[in-house]
């Protein structure tokens, strides 16, 4: 289903996404937060990574930074190949509708367009021709085949997310950043839209890189990364649901030992 | 109540801009024309002049009050939708539906009056210079005297302070009423009211064919037509965007590409919303276009007749003039008001579409369309009603049927139109564009 067409031209990079010494820095002097503290990563492609930590341990900041929604303040973001480089936002605009989708807790579809207008429009903004039968094809293999007409309002929370999904794959882009994707949804919509993103790997070789503070949804992916205060702290392959908590749980003692006593 | 009525408009005084510019214009247009009934109130005024500011105080005084009123409560509906969050907040610690209708009635009653004694240094400065110009066109004699009076004072705080509270109310009522999830009810009534203004604004139309030629009062029957009619156009404004947007969607795709695409849709769509901005074009445009073009035939009869204009010919132009001179302000501020707070609220959706893959440019031009889409709706709707007018007017006054003055006026009208339209809502987007698209979304 989320084949790549026959007309794309550029090879698929090996790494989907590489990260080296990424930082970002909010507020200033005293009241300055860092969120990400020299984090290299490289994923690649046609892997599930999910990435884990405690509110506050800035793996919002990642996802964000990594795709192209924020700039870090220092270090190298590479997606699928290409270099992000700094500029105006159109020009990252346009660097992010050729390499990246996304899907995000709140679905942010528009709600003035149908299921269908809303899976096609990255394809409409780009200036791409828009294929209806992919549209459609894409969307009756989310589960949404007979939807096409509908608007966001008359459909579920886990329908929205699928259109989502629909929407973040029709560009075939090189990696999909899924940030809490299953925090709005009961545990059945949750399920479906993690097994979509999963078949979406597996199957068809798309690259996911998902923000979770669920060990459940965690548990589909390949590998998990944890993230504590900016930095990462290890990493799991093949989780467990239990595994997941487990590290979870103990991710704060370490973080606790390491800091100086006595405060 | 009162006193977090005083606090909020102490502490965020920016948000009562747009209120206290309505109350202040409104004011200031009603005290400058009342002041010549004080003006002519005054002992050892010759009749002629008496009547020609008494005319012209209590039309123009009479249309003031009514846009006051207009322009006061579209400036606090809008206020009160953009508080929905704060209503909430207050609903939710215990604020009874009262106290919420008292808290912004009670920053009503604070704002209006000041509006009103803002406005009074200007009224006195506008409505001495107005005398010159009745007394430099020989409509009022030479030695009557200037005066400022208590008519002037008590009919600018009275409307003021009325057209304030009465717009709090309204605007209360509809915000607790759409927050309660009552649906919108008056639907039926407005739909009449609609139908009524039309049919009356036909048979006002027609009736100027069926007056003397030769009188200049066949303006008024044909004026008052035009305004009906725009009136009922602005009732069915949703239903006429959505017919409009159903011939243009092709063409505005074909030439605005993405951008063009989500205009279309996004109108389609918001269509009712659309309708408190379209209502002042069109109004604004049926009634300018009306009121000057008859203006301007009835200049070229009377010279074209060899005759000197009378007293009652001029003050029938000042009128004209001065009542479209105060019914462009008012609308301008309406529009520029609720086209303002419409474009603001849509900071989310603008996010939407830039996560999407909208540059911002793409954004910016999405509104340039929706701004041209509307100023095309509003403009045509608003000429055709004037027409109406115009026309049969024109007939009845000379042997033709089209008014010799060309598109001139026309296209004045339609750039003030266009102007206000976009410039107000591209300066507003751009001003939301400012927030990165995520934090656009979660706000």
């Amino acid at each position: 289903m989320f084949r790549r067409s026959q007309q794309e031209h550029s090879p698929r990079a090996a790494t989907a996404l590489r990260l080296v010494s990424v930082s970002k820095v909010y507020g200033t002097a005293q009241s300055a937060v860092t969120a990400l503290d020299g984090v290299t990563l490289s994923l690649g492609a046609g892997t599930f990574t999910a990435v884990m930590g405690p509110s506050g341990s800035g793996k919002s900041t990642l996802l964000q930074c990594a795709a192209g929604l924020d700039r870090p303040d220092r270090g190298r973001v590479v997606v699928d190949g290409e270099e992000m480089t700094g500029g105006t936002e159109a020009r990252l605009t346009k660097f992010r509708r050729q390499r990246v989708g996304f899907v995000f807790q709140q679905y942010n579809l528009l709600p003035t367009l149908t299921v269908a207008q809303n899976t096609a429009l990255p394809l409409k903004l780009a200036g791409r021709r828009v294929d209806q039968e992919r549209v459609r094809e894409i969307l009756t293999q989310v589960g949404l085949g007979d939807r096409l007409g509908h608007r966001p309002d008359q459909l579920s929370g886990g329908q929205r997310q699928r259109v989502a999904i629909a929407r973040a794959l029709v560009t075939e882009p090189g990696v999909v950043f899924a940030d809490e994707p299953t925090g709005a949804l009961d545990t059945r919509g949750a399920r479906e839209v993690l097994r979509l993103l999963q078949r979406a790997v597996r199957v068809h070789g798309r690259t996911v890189v998902m923000v979770t503070h669920d060990p459940v949804a965690a548990s589909y992916a390949d590998t998990v990364l944890f993230l504590a205060d900016g930095r990462l702290a290890g990493h799991l392959s093949g989780p467990t649901v239990d595994a997941v908590a487990e590290r979870l749980a103990h991710l704060g003692d370490r973080v606790r030992d390491d800091a100086p006593t006595g405060v | 109540m009162f006193v977090l009525a005083l606090n909020s408009v102490r502490h965020r005084p920016g948000r009562f801009v747009a209120t206290l510019l309505s109350a202040f214009l409104g004011a200031a247009i009603v005290m400058t024309f009342n002041s010549l009934h004080d003006t002519a109130g005054a002992r050892g005024v010759d009749e002629v002049s008496a009547e020609s500011m008494t005319t012209a105080a209590t039309v123009v005084g009479g249309y003031g009050s009514l846009l006051a009123f207009f322009a006061v409560a579209s400036t606090l509906t809008v206020n009160v939708r953009g508080r929905a969050e704060e209503i909430r907040l207050l609903r939710s610690t215990g604020a009874t539906p009262a106290q919420i209708t008292w808290m912004v009635v009670g920053e009503a009653v604070v704002v209006g009056p000041v509006g009103a004694l803002l406005a009074i240094a200007p009224s006195m400065l506008a409505g001495r210079l107005l005398l010159e110009m009745f007394q430099d066109s020989g409509q009022v004699a030479r030695d009557v005297a200037y005066a400022f009076g208590p008519v002037a004072l008590g009919s600018g705080l009275v409307v003021t302070l009325s057209a304030s509270v009465g717009a709090a109310f309204l605007a209360v009522r509809r915000a607790t009423r759409a927050a309660s999830g009552a649906g919108r009810s008056g639907g039926r009534a407005r739909r009449f009211a609609g139908y009524g203004a039309l049919a009356a604004g036909a048979a006002s139309v027609l009736s100027t064919l069926a007056l003397d030629a030769t009188d200049p009062m066949a303006m008024a029957p044909a004026a008052y037509g035009s305004i009906l009619l725009a009136a009922g156009f602005a009732v069915f404004s949703p239903v006429l965007l959505r017919a409009v947007l159903g011939r243009l969607a092709r063409p505005v795709e074909a030439v605005a590409g993405g951008s063009g695409h989500l205009a279309v849709h996004t109108m389609r769509r918001r269509a009712a919303e659309l309708s408190g901005v379209l209502m002042p074009l069109i109004l604004f445009t049926g009634m300018a276009t009306a009121t000057l073009y008859m203006q301007a035939v009835e200049n070229d009869v009377i010279r074209a007749a060899g005759l000197t204009r009378s007293v009652d010919d001029k003050n029938l132009e000042t009128l004209n003039l001065v009542v479209v001179g105060v019914i462009v302000v008012f609308s301008c501020v309406m529009l520029i008001n609720s086209l303002y707070a419409a474009t603001s609220f849509r900071r989310r959706e603008f996010g939407q579409q830039r996560l999407a893959g909208a540059t911002p440019g793409q954004v910016l031009g999405t509104v340039g369309c929706e701004g041209l889409l509307l100023t095309a709706t509003g403009v045509f709707f608003g000429t055709v009603a004037g027409l109406a007018g115009i026309l049969p007017f024109t007939y009845a006054r000379t042997d033709g049927i089209r008014p010799g003055q060309g598109f001139g006026i026309w296209l004045g009208i339609v750039a003030v139109a266009a102007a206000a339209t976009l410039v107000t809502s591209l300066w507003t987007a751009r001003l939301t564009l400012r927030t990165p698209a995520v934090d656009a979304v979660a706000a």
